[in-house]
C-alpha cells in the first residue's frame, strides 16, 4: 500500500518535471532504536520512483562509518540531497561528481517537511536557491562556517 | 542559503522525532532556527527579512560599509 495517494503521486510527478540536473538521496537508516526509519525509507522511495534524474542511495548508519563521516551524519533517520553532475569530457567512472550543498533532513519527510523535500530537490537540482538578488550578495559576504538547524513539526 | 554559500549548511529536523534536540535548543514553537547553536529566530518572515536578520546576527553587514559613503 503507497504512502502517497494516487493525486499526490501525479502532484510531485509534475513538479518533479523542473528537475534538470540529477539528485542523488542519501539515505541513512538502520534496523533498530529506530521507530521512524521504515516509513522514511518508504517515502523517499516513492519520491525517488517519481522521477528519472533521482537516484536513492541507501546506508546503514550502524555500518556504513565511511558515508557517516563523508556527510557528517548525526543522528536517523537522515538524508543528504546531493546534485550529480557530469563533466561534458568525462570519461569512466570519474565522470560524474557529487556536489553537495550540505542540506540534510532529519526525521520523516512528512506534512510541511514533505514540501521542503519536493522544494530542496528542486533547488538542488539547479543549483540555484530562488532567493533574491540582494539575498544572494549578502550570503556571498559569508566567509565562516555556518551551522542553521531548523526545526519544524509535521502539521 | 546552504545553496548560495558553501560555508552555509542547514538541517532541516523534525523536532518531535529528536526530543532531546528539542529539548537542548528550547524547542517551544515552530519553526525555529538556530545558527551555530547559539542564535535563535522564532517563526517564519518573509525573505526580505528574515535572511538580513540572520546574517546581521551572525556578524554579516547588511550594508555597504558606512564609512565609504
Amino acid at each position: 500500500m503507497p504512502l502517497l495517494s494516487e493525486r499526490d503521486r501525479a502532484a510531485v510527478h509534475e513538479e518533479l518535471e523542473k528537475l534538470t540536473n540529477p539528485v542523488r538521496i542519501v539515505f541513512f537508516t538502520q534496523a533498530l532504536d529506530c521507530d521512524t526509519c521504515e516509513i522514511t525509507q518508504k517515502i523517499l522511495a516513492e519520491v525517488a520512483a517519481l522521477s528519472s534524474k533521482l537516484e536513492l542511495q541507501t546506508h546503514n548508519f550502524a555500518i556504513d562509518r565511511e558515508a557517516v563521516a563523508q556527510y557528517e551524519i548525526m543522528r536517523v533517520p537522515a538524508f543528504a540531497l546531493v546534485r550529480v553532475e557530469t563533466r561534458a569530457d568525462g570519461e569512466g567512472p570519474q565522470a560524474s561528481r557529487e556536489r553537495d550543498y550540505g542540506i540534510r533532513f532529519y526525521g520523516v519527510p512528512s506534512g510541511y517537511e514533505f514540501m521542503s523535500l519536493i522544494g530542496g530537490l528542486l533547488d538542488v537540482s539547479h543549483g540555484d536557491s530562488g532567493l533574491s538578488d540582494q539575498s544572494k550578495a549578502l550570503l556571498a559576504r559569508v566567509t565562516e562556517p555556518v551551522h542553521f538547524q531548523i526545526f519544524t513539526t509535521p502539521t | 542559503m546552504a545553496i548560495e554559500n558553501e560555508f552555509v549548511r542547514a538541517d532541516m529536523i523534525e523536532a518531535t522525532e529528536f526530543p532531546e534536540l528539542a529539548q537542548r535548543y528550547a524547542v517551544y514553537g515552530v519553526p525555529l532556527t538556530v545558527a551555530n547553536e547559539t542564535i535563535r529566530f522564532e517563526g517564519g518572515a518573509p525573505e526580505p527579512y528574515f535572511i538580513p536578520s540572520l546574517l546581521q546576527q551572525l556578524g554579516v553587514a547588511a550594508q555597504e560599509d558606512s564609512a565609504e559613503s
